[in-house]
């Protein structure tokens, strides 16, 4: 006895107003009677807090009340059978109430460290006090409505970045204060989460050969806890984009395309706030590094140095 | 019985079938150049590389084909093909040792590949000997085998997964097999590791494309939208299938490092076209990314997975390869700086990485020059060109990279910008590469075409100077050889005897390598076919000099060429010349192994001696020609074919001397003494009995009755010992010896009876001989037995057919004209072969030969003898012998028959013409 929830649009992307349309399949050995089949859209900003800025006492609350979206739900079916063997019903429902335009916001789908935002549909078969009813779950994701987006598309906001051993805020090898470096680029501050970060990076000197060069993108989430707002930085993912000690005077292109799910157009509500974040840490060679090989990319190291620049994302058509 | 008289004279006039003067020579041809030109193309040939030749067939392939679309098929189907024998080379020329130690133990090697640990003690060791190398913990040591068959296993596991839909475990895989690359710890094994990890991710772009392929033709039912074109459009490609390929992107560009992500998205390169019309923004980005990775060796290998993966990517412009090169360049000039050792020279590691990277090279310039559509390329060549010469001085290229674009640009473009390239070849000298390689290089692809004469002059000028400064011959030898067809065509003499003089400067104080000799054979086998006359290369300052230099396989080759051309013209008069060939002869001679004399080499180096003293001619110094052949005798004592051939020289000077005059007779006995001499130190018997025959011959012309006895003798002594031999092989080549046994007998003709030993006595000889020998075939021996009946006829008759061109010779019609014993022992020893012949025919076990054999026995009696009726009996008896065997339709034996009957006495005519019964009764009276 099974019960399956298909939408129709294989990458499950739907925008609030847009109809969710798809298919209840049921897989049944016998034929089975019913009080009703009852579809529900549950929408909801989920947060926690736990390291980050937040105190002891925050700590102690953990998970903050989350915040509702959406619920919403419908009757595809009244009471009646379904046979057995395979059966699909069809439904169609849209999200958002039609009227109320400000009432509920539909932020985009996020997966993140403590804010995580997510769009479930839920089907249920009601089948009275003896049965337990038969329910499936399926998340949906979804994205901003396009009437509320620029028409025009970003343009890319680009900054230039200088790295040398006198930007750095963090204590430094000695060889590498005294040798120095100067790497050089640029990198875009806003973007579209259609696009990839792009940008360039030239090693114009270095006495230390390097190691290695990434881009780390990082999630910046605040929550409001009681008065005081906790903010946390986590890493999404990190790009390599040179292997060793490269040529001097030789642009490397920085080309990393945004994660789904994981990224979302830049968020400022009340209770909380997702923001983006890029650095590019350089690591050169050095004996120290080969004693810590793991170590957290947010963390300056002796050998490393590294540029942060905040990132702004934004949904385009 | 009696023998027939006949008249020679009036039967010849009467059969003779009349003869017309001829006007053309039938075996005349037109002359024609066509060995020239062989020749030019087998040299040209030596110097294509093999890894060009598949190229040619391409750029062949898209030249002759208009239609686009089928070019593109061919562009699209070769590179496999190539890919995969390029594969093949790279593994070949960089094997492996069995054992690969690598720094770090990657996880997906560890599942099933037994990794063990060195054992301690043999780690300490090494520890002792290698303490830096150890202090990093954890080398591991593992199989080349083990790391073989553990990725083929990867790549099972991948194709397994795919299919059972588990595709993000294909992936996760296929990256580490990808990360695989980035450990370049082993250099020598990275060209391996680099064809068996893209063989696994290759093999992952492809399912990929099969993947987003099937999404864009059928549904998910499978139920088919549409089927794409070869040259499909991004706009035909429906959403889902693009948002699929999307996620694959997206995929791989979430993979941490540099290396993995650039082979994954070069695998799945050509996915860009189910998004893009035109992917090229990709390339260019990929090749960008590409700068990232800082081991020129991984570097390399990258940028030549890219240059392959491109291939699948329509036609597009080539400039991303440009860039290739130039990065790679950049990579190159670094290395010395990084790896070098702490006394400053250029460390082994460092030579061995370059002959790492090479390959690449190779294989980005060959994409370069061979894929492009003709119109847009050429353009981008010459751009490129000019780009070099404007970097020239500031900018050199590495030598390498100069080297392999000087080999693939085109013909005409090397020979327009010969002087350019030339002053890049002198301001690129660095480590890379050999810089009087490239010299060498520059000079063959001059050659490939015809250039301006003041380019060539320029661009020689230059060279001839710069190798002047060499000291080493090897060096020397090199690039001169390259410049040799040029120097020759255009008749540079004066260049032509600095390099000469170059050479002997070189090459007379130290012994000349093996290397070094296959060069100045190349120059010298150059030489020889330019000039094709003795004349002008022997005239060639230092020729000898430094052809004395050589030794071994190649001075013999340079021989062999020089007897070549000396015996191709017709003959040889000027003595020097004979000398120099005679010398060139005797050290040709002289490096024949004689130990191997079924090897080809050692059988044309002596066909081609004895062809040269066949050819030599002193014209009327007929005793210098003589000294000549003892001489010959004497110094290629080992060739057998050199004999006969000797013997044959000096009979014709026997002949020659004859024709002169009468005073040459003791000439004329030296030379048959030599003949004679000569003729027993031949090993093959047949050869002996026909050279015997021969001289004979030439004694009784010359009137020296007692040689030509002797000879006779030997010659049937000879034929005595070819019956000791092994039986095979007298039926080998039986016909060969019946022949030269006829040959006796018709000599026997013209040779005066002996009194002492009687006149019969050779024909005895023969015929018991003949009948002691049981082995030979009744075929032969009725042909030999009727030789004999003819030839005891013929010496019956009053007046020989044939006479010895020599008064003071007497034959036999003189000597014994009318002498009754004379003729009745040849009687006598007729009718004794007349007896057995019958019997000796009935032996034969085949019917149709069995039936000729008797019909020529018949004819011969019939025209030796009267037609008593001692001797018709035995015709009739072989005619039916005859019918029996072939019918009586023969046409043989109808003109046998005819024959008999024509000279049957007319008293009993009657006898064959009722050939049935009346053989019948012969049979009876028998």
């Amino acid at each position: 006895m099974s019960i399956e929830l298909k939408l129709c649009r294989s990458n499950r992307i739907y925008r609030p107003n847009e109809p969710l349309e798809g298919k209840i399949v049921t897989k049944l050995p016998s034929s089975i009677s019913h009080h009703g089949i009852r579809l529900t859209v549950n929408g909801s900003v989920n947060l926690q807090v736990r390291g980050g800025s937040a105190g002891v006492i925050e700590s102690f609350y953990g998970v903050v009340k989350p915040i509702p979206i959406v619920n919403k739900s419908v009757e595809v079916a009244s009471s009646g059978r379904i046979a057995s063997g395979r059966t699909e019903i069809p439904f169609s429902m849209i999200p958002k109430h039609p009227q109320s335009e400000n009432f509920e916001r539909f932020y985009e789908t996020f997966h993140g460290a403590n804010i995580s935002i997510q769009y479930l549909v839920t089907v249920d078969i009601l089948r009275g006090y003896l049965h337990k009813s038969l329910s499936a779950t399926l998340e949906f994701i979804i994205e901003s409505e396009k009437a509320n987006l620029p028409e025009q598309p970003v343009p890319p906001e680009m900054v230039i970045f200088y790295i040398t051993q006198d930007t750095q805020r963090h204590p430094l090898l000695p060889e590498l204060k005294s040798g120095g470096f100067r790497v050089t680029g640029k990198i875009s501050t806003q973007c579209s989460l259609l696009d990839p970060i792009s940008g360039e990076l030239t090693v114009e000197a270095s006495a230390v050969p390097i190691q290695s060069i990434d881009i780390h993108l990082l999630r910046v989430e605040s929550i409001m806890v009681g008065e005081k707002i906790v903010t946390e930085n986590s890493l999404i993912q990190t790009t390599q984009i040179a292997d060793g000690d490269v040529c001097r005077s030789m642009t490397l292109p920085i080309y990393v395309i945004l994660p789904r799910l994981l990224t979302c157009p830049t968020t400022f509500a009340g209770p909380f706030s997702i923001e983006f974040k890029v650095s590019i840490v350089i690591t050169f060679q050095s004996d120290l590094s080969k004693l810590h090989p793991k170590s957290d990319p947010r963390t300056p190291r002796l050998w490393s140095a590294m540029e942060s620049v905040p990132l702004e994302l934004v949904r385009t058509k | 019985m009696e023998f027939r008289p006949r008249n020679y004279g009036a039967e010849e006039e009467e059969h003779a079938i009349p003869r017309v003067p001829a006007d053309i020579h039938p075996l005349s041809a037109p002359s024609s150049s066509q060995h020239q030109v062989d020749v030019v193309d087998r040299e040209r040939n030596d110097f294509l590389d093999p890894l060009r030749r598949p190229d040619a067939i391409v750029a062949d392939s898209g030249e002759n084909l208009k239609d686009e679309k089928n070019s593109s098929k061919a562009a699209v189907k070769l590179p496999g093909k190539e890919w995969s024998s390029f594969r093949k080379f790279l593994m070949q020329r960089f094997s492996v040792s069995k054992m690969i130690s690598i720094s770090s133990m990657p996880d997906v090697l560890t599942k099933s590949g037994k990794v063990h640990e060195k054992s301690s003690t043999s780690t300490h060791l090494e520890e002792l000997d290698n303490p830096e190398k150890f202090a990093e913990e954890g080398v591991k040591v593992i199989s080349r085998q083990a790391y073989v068959s553990r990725l083929h296993e990867l790549k099972d596991e991948i194709t397994r997964a795919w299919h059972a839909d588990d595709r993000v475990t294909s992936l996760k895989l296929s990256i580490k097999v990808a990360r695989l690359l980035m450990d370049t710890s082993v250099l020598q094994f990275y060209p391996t590791l680099f064809v068996l990890a893209t063989d696994v991710i290759n093999m992952l772009g492809d399912l990929v494309w099969e993947r987003i392929k099937r999404k864009a033709e059928f549904t998910e039912d499978g139920v088919l939208i549409c089927s794409l074109r070869e040259n499909f459009e991004a706009s035909d490609i429906c959403f889902d299938a693009k948002e699929t390929c999307n996620n694959w992107f997206c995929k791989i560009s979430s993979i941490r490092e540099l290396l993995p992500r650039i082979y994954l998205e070069l695998a799945m390169l050509p996915c860009w076209r189910f998004l893009l019309d035109r992917p090229t923004d990709s390339l260019q980005r990929l090749v960008m990314m590409t700068r990232g990775i800082a081991d020129p060796l991984a570097s390399a290998y990258c940028r030549l997975y890219m240059a392959y993966r491109a291939q699948e990517l329509p036609p597009c412009d080539r400039g991303y390869l440009i860039t290739c090169i130039n990065d790679l360049e950049i990579l190159l000039m670094r290395i010395p700086s990084t790896k070098e050792t702490t006394d400053g020279n250029f460390s082994e590691n460092g030579r061995l990485l370059v002959s790492l990277m090479e390959p690449t090279i190779e294989y980005l310039m060959n994409c370069l020059f061979s894929y492009q559509t003709r119109v847009g390329n050429v353009h981008l060549k010459l751009g490129l060109g000019r780009n070099r010469s404007e970097l020239y001085g500031k900018f050199p290229c590495t030598s390498i990279v100069l080297h392999h674009l000087l080999k693939e640009l085109p013909t005409e473009l090397v020979n327009s910008n010969a002087v350019e390239i030339l002053q890049l070849i002198e301001c690129s000298n660095d480590y890379s590469f050999n810089q009087y390689l490239n010299f060498r290089l520059l000079g063959f692809r001059l050659s490939e075409g015809r250039s301006q004469i003041d380019i060539v002059n320029v661009v020689v000028e230059r060279v001839i100077q710069v190798v002047s400064q060499y000291n080493i011959l090897e060096e020397y030898l090199k690039v001169v050889d390259a410049y040799m067809d040029i120097v020759l065509q255009n008749q540079m003499d004066n260049y032509l005897n600095i390099i000469l003089d170059g050479i002997l400067k070189r090459a007379c104080d130290e012994v000349v390598a093996e290397n070094e000799l296959t060069i100045l054979q190349s120059i010298f086998v150059k030489l020889l076919t330019h000039f094709d006359n003795l004349e002008d290369i022997f005239a060639l300052k230092n020729f000898f000099e430094i052809l004395d230099v050589m030794h071994g396989s190649s001075r013999s080759i340079v021989n062999m060429n020089i007897l070549n051309i000396a015996t191709r013209s017709g003959c040889i008069h000027d003595p020097t010349i004979i000398k120099v060939l005679f010398e060139v002869s005797r050290a040709l001679h002289d490096s024949i192994d004689f130990s191997n004399m079924r090897e080809d080499d050692n059988q044309q180096s002596a066909c081609l001696i004895s062809r040269f003293v066949n050819m030599v001619a002193y014209g009327p110094e007929m005793e210098r020609h003589l000294t000549f052949l003892v001489e010959c005798r004497g110094a290629f004592g080992c060739i057998n074919e050199l004999k006969e051939t000797l013997v044959h020289s000096s009979n014709c000077l026997a002949i020659k001397a004859m024709k002169d005059g009468k005073t040459h007779l003791s000439f004329v006995k030296s030379c048959v003494a030599f003949s004679e001499v000569t003729i027993p130190s031949i090993p093959a018997h047949v050869v002996q009995l026909s050279l015997y025959l021969e001289t004979a011959e030439v004694a009784l012309s010359g009137g020296l009755v007692s040689h030509s006895d002797g000879l006779i003798d030997s010659a049937v002594n000879c034929l005595q010992s070819l019956d000791l031999m092994d039986g095979s092989q007298i039926r080998n080549d039986v016909d060969g010896i019946l022949s030269l046994i006829l040959k006796l007998c018709s000599l026997l003709v013209l040779v005066p009876g002996n009194f002492e030993q009687g006149v019969t006595y050779t024909l005895k000889s023969i015929l018991s001989l003949i009948n002691s020998e049981l082995r030979i075939t009744p075929r032969m021996r009725t042909r030999v037995l009727c030789a004999i009946v003819s030839l005891s006829a013929t010496l019956s008759q009053n007046k020989l057919p044939y006479h010895v061109n020599h008064e003071e010779i007497l034959a036999n019609d003189c000597l014994f004209f009318g002498d009754p014993t004379y003729s009745q022992e040849l009687l006598l020893l007729s009718a004794s072969i007349l007896q057995d012949l019958f019997n000796y025919i009935l032996q034969e076990p085949s019917q149709a030969t069995r039936g000729i054999m008797a019909l020529e026995a018949c004819n011969c009696i019939a025209s030796s003898f009267h037609l008593s009726h001692e001797v018709v009996p035995i015709c009739s008896k072989l005619m039916e012998t005859a019918k029996l065997c072939l019918g009586i339709n023969d046409k043989y034996l109808q003109s046998t028959m005819k024959f008999v009957d024509e000279h049957l006495p007319t008293s009993s005519r009657a006898v064959s013409s009722i050939a049935d019964s009346q053989t019948q009764e012969g049979l009876v009276r028998c």
